[in-house]
C-alpha cells in the first residue's frame, strides 16, 4: 500500500451476522442446510427402533406406539417434506458437480431412483399391495 | 424521459466516518442504465467516484450493488427497478471512495492460482486443439474479472482468505485446457482449506455472474479433482505408481 | 495476505466431503421412502401393524441378503446420513458465526462417528 497517500481510509464493515436473511436466495440456501435438523430427528427414531429391536418384543411394541404418536407423526411429515426439498436441490446440483449426461436426464434418473426405493419400502412393508 | 429518484452510497474518506446514502434526481427512460444514471449524477456532483470503461459488459470494471445484488452498472437498467433503487459499492471489499472498492485482495487470489498456460515444452509445432477439447473449458474461460461473484459469496465475506469463485473457476479452466501442463502446480492451492474446500455451494456467485461462467460448478468440479488428487497422493507416497 | 511462496497444506476435507456426498445421496434417495413407510403410512394405518411385527422385522433385517440387509440399512439410512447432517451442521455453525475451527469440526464429526458406532453396535446386539 502506498504510504505517501494518507488520505486513504478504506472502509470495510464487519460481515453481518444476519446476512442469510437479506436475500431470498440466501434464505433458500439456509433452508436447504436446515433440512438436516429434521433428518436428525428421523435418524434418532431409527436408532431408538434398533435399540428397541435389541430389547425384545415388548420394547419393540413400545417403539411402534411411539412412532404413531401425533407429534412424532407431525415431525416425520415435516422430515419427509425436508427430504424431498433436499432431494430437489441435491439432484439439481449433482449434474453441475459431475456433468456426466444432460442435466435434465440426470435429474430425472435420480428422481426415478427415489421413487423406486420408496416403492420398494412400501411393497416390502405393506404386503397388501 | 421521466425524472426519478435513486439512492447512492457515498463515502469520502477525508470527511466521513462511514458511508451513507444520498438521494438524487435523474432523467430516465427505458434505455437508461445504472451507469448512465451515475454519469448524470456526476454532472450534478463531480465528486462522485465510480469505475467504468467499456459500457458493454466486457471490461468488468463497473460492478456495483443494486438493491443489495451485485450487478454490472452498464448492463442493469432503471426500468427493472420501478420502485426504489439504491446503488452501493461491491460487498465484501473495502470501500475507498463512494462506489470505488479496493480490488487488490481479488487480484491476489486470481494470481495465486497461476491463471495462464503453463507449458514449458519446447515445440515448434502449434498446439492443435479440437473443438471438443475447447468445449471442455470454454464456459469457464468467459470470465471478465468483474468480481461480482466475490460480492455474492458469503463464504468470501466470512473468510477473506478464501480463493473465491472467479480464481477457482479460472484454475479449473486452465486445468481443463489440453495445452496446459500446470495442473500439478495449481492443485496445492485447490487442495488447501482456503481453496475449493471453503465453498458450501451457496451458488449465488453463478446466479450473479454476467457471463454465465457458473463458478460454483467449477469449484465443485474442483472438489472432485482435489479428492482424486488426494487419493493419488496416497498411492504415490506409498510407492505405488 | 496470500502466500505466493510456500505451498499451503493439503486439507483433509475430501474425506468429509465424500461422506457428506454419499450421505446426501442416501438422504435424497433412501430416506424419503423410509419415512413414508415407517413414519407416515404405518401411523396412519395404511401399513398394517403386523407388517412391522417383531419377528418379521427381525427376519428382514437379520436374515435377508445373507443377513446383511440390516447392516446395509443401518449404513444408508443412519450412518451416511449422519455424516451428511453433521457436515452441514458444522458449516451452518460457521455460516451463522456461532462456532468454527478445529473444535467445532471435531465435535461434529465425532458426534457422527459415535452415533454411527452406536447404531452398528445395536445392529450387532439385536442379533
Ligand atoms: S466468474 Fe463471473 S462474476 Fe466472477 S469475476 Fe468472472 S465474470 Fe465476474
Ligand atoms: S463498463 Fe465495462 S463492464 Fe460495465
Amino acid at each position: 500500500m502506498p504510504s505517501h497517500n494518507n488520505s486513504r481510509r478504506p472502509y470495510l464493515p464487519a460481515f453481518r451476522r444476519d446476512w442469510w436473511l437479506q436475500l431470498r436466495f440466501y434464505q433458500l440456501y439456509m433452508l436447504r442446510e436446515a433440512t438436516v435438523l429434521p433428518l436428525l430427528f428421523f435418524i434418532s427414531c431409527l436408532i431408538y427402533g434398533l435399540y428397541s429391536l435389541s430389547q425384545g418384543e415388548s420394547q419393540w411394541l413400545k417403539w411402534l406406539d411411539f412412532m404413531a404418536r401425533p407429534w412424532v407423526v407431525a415431525l416425520n411429515v415435516l422430515t419427509l417434506a425436508a427430504s424431498l426439498f433436499h432431494a430437489k436441490t441435491f439432484f439439481e446440483l449433482f449434474p453441475r458437480v459431475m456433468p456426466l449426461a444432460p442435466p435434465s436426464l440426470m435429474i430425472a434418473v435420480q428422481w426415478l431412483a427415489t421413487v423406486v426405493v420408496a416403492g420398494g419400502f412400501v411393497v416390502l412393508l405393506g404386503a397388501w399391495v | 424521459m421521466t425524472s426519478r429518484n435513486i439512492g447512492i452510497m457515498r463515502y469520502n474518506p477525508e470527511q466521513d466516518k462511514k458511508p451513507h446514502t444520498e438521494s438524487y434526481q435523474v432523467e430516465a427512460d427505458d434505455n437508461t442504465s445504472v451507469l448512465d444514471a451515475l454519469q448524470q449524477v456526476q454532472q450534478q456532483d463531480p465528486s462522485l467516484s465510480f469505475r467504468w470503461s467499456c459500457r458493454m459488459a466486457i471490461c468488468g470494471s463497473c460492478g456495483v450493488m443494486v438493491n443489495s445484488v451485485p450487478k454490472l452498472g452498464c448492463q442493469t437498467f432503471l426500468r427493472d427497478y420501478p420502485d426504489s433503487l439504491v446503488i452501493s459499492p461491491l460487498s465484501n471489499f473495502a470501500v475507498e471512495k463512494d462506489l470505488i472498492v479496493d480490488m487488490e485482495p481479488f487480484l491476489e487470489h486470481l494470481s495465486a492460482i497461476k491463471p495462464w498456460l503453463i507449458n514449458s515444452e519446447q515445440s515448434t509445432v502449434p498446439h492443435v486443439q479440437t473443438p471438443q477439447q475447447l468445449a471442455r473449458y470454454q464456459q469457464f474461460a468467459n470470465c471478465i474479472n468483474c468480481g461480482l461473484c466475490y460480492s455474492a459469496c458469503p463464504q468470501f465475506g466470512l473468510n477473506p482468505e478464501f480463493r473465491g469463485p472467479a480464481a477457482l473457476a479460472l484454475a479449473h479452466r486452465y486445468n481443463l485446457d489440453s495445452r496446459d501442463l500446470g495442473k500439478a502446480e495449481r492443485m496445492p492451492q485447490l487442495n488447501a482449506k482456503d481453496g475449493v474446500w471453503t465453498c458450501t455451494f451457496v451458488g449465488f456467485c453463478s446466479e450473479v455472474c454476467p457471463k454465465k461462467v457458473d463458478p460454483a460448478a467449477a469449484i465443485n468440479q474442483g472438489k472432485v479433482e482435489s479428492a482424486k488428487d488426494m487419493i493419488l497422493s496416497v498411492f504415490k507416497s506409498s510407492g505405488v505408481r | 495476505m496470500s502466500n505466493s511462496g510456500q505451498q499451503p497444506t493439503r486439507s483433509d476435507e475430501p474425506i468429509w466431503w465424500a461422506l457428506f456426498s454419499a450421505g446426501g445421496v442416501c438422504f435424497a434417495v433412501v430416506i424419503p421412502g423410509a419415512i413414508l413407510a415407517v413414519g407416515v403410512l404405518y401411523p396412519l394405518g395404511l401399513i398394517p401393524g403386523e407388517m412391522l411385527g417383531f419377528e418379521r422385522i427381525r427376519h428382514l433385517l437379520f436374515e435377508s441378503f445373507l443377513g446383511f440387509a440390516g447392516f446395509i440399512f443401518v449404513g444408508v439410512a443412519i450412518c451416511l446420513p449422519l455424516f451428511h447432517a453433521f457436515h452441514r451442521i458444522r458449516h451452518g455453525l460457521h455460516d451463522l458465526q456461532w462456532a468454527h475451527g478445529w473444535a467445532a469440526k471435531s465435535a461434529c464429526y465425532c458426534s457422527a462417528t459415535l452415533l454411527s458406532v452406536i447404531a452398528l453396535g445395536l445392529w450387532v446386539a439385536a442379533h
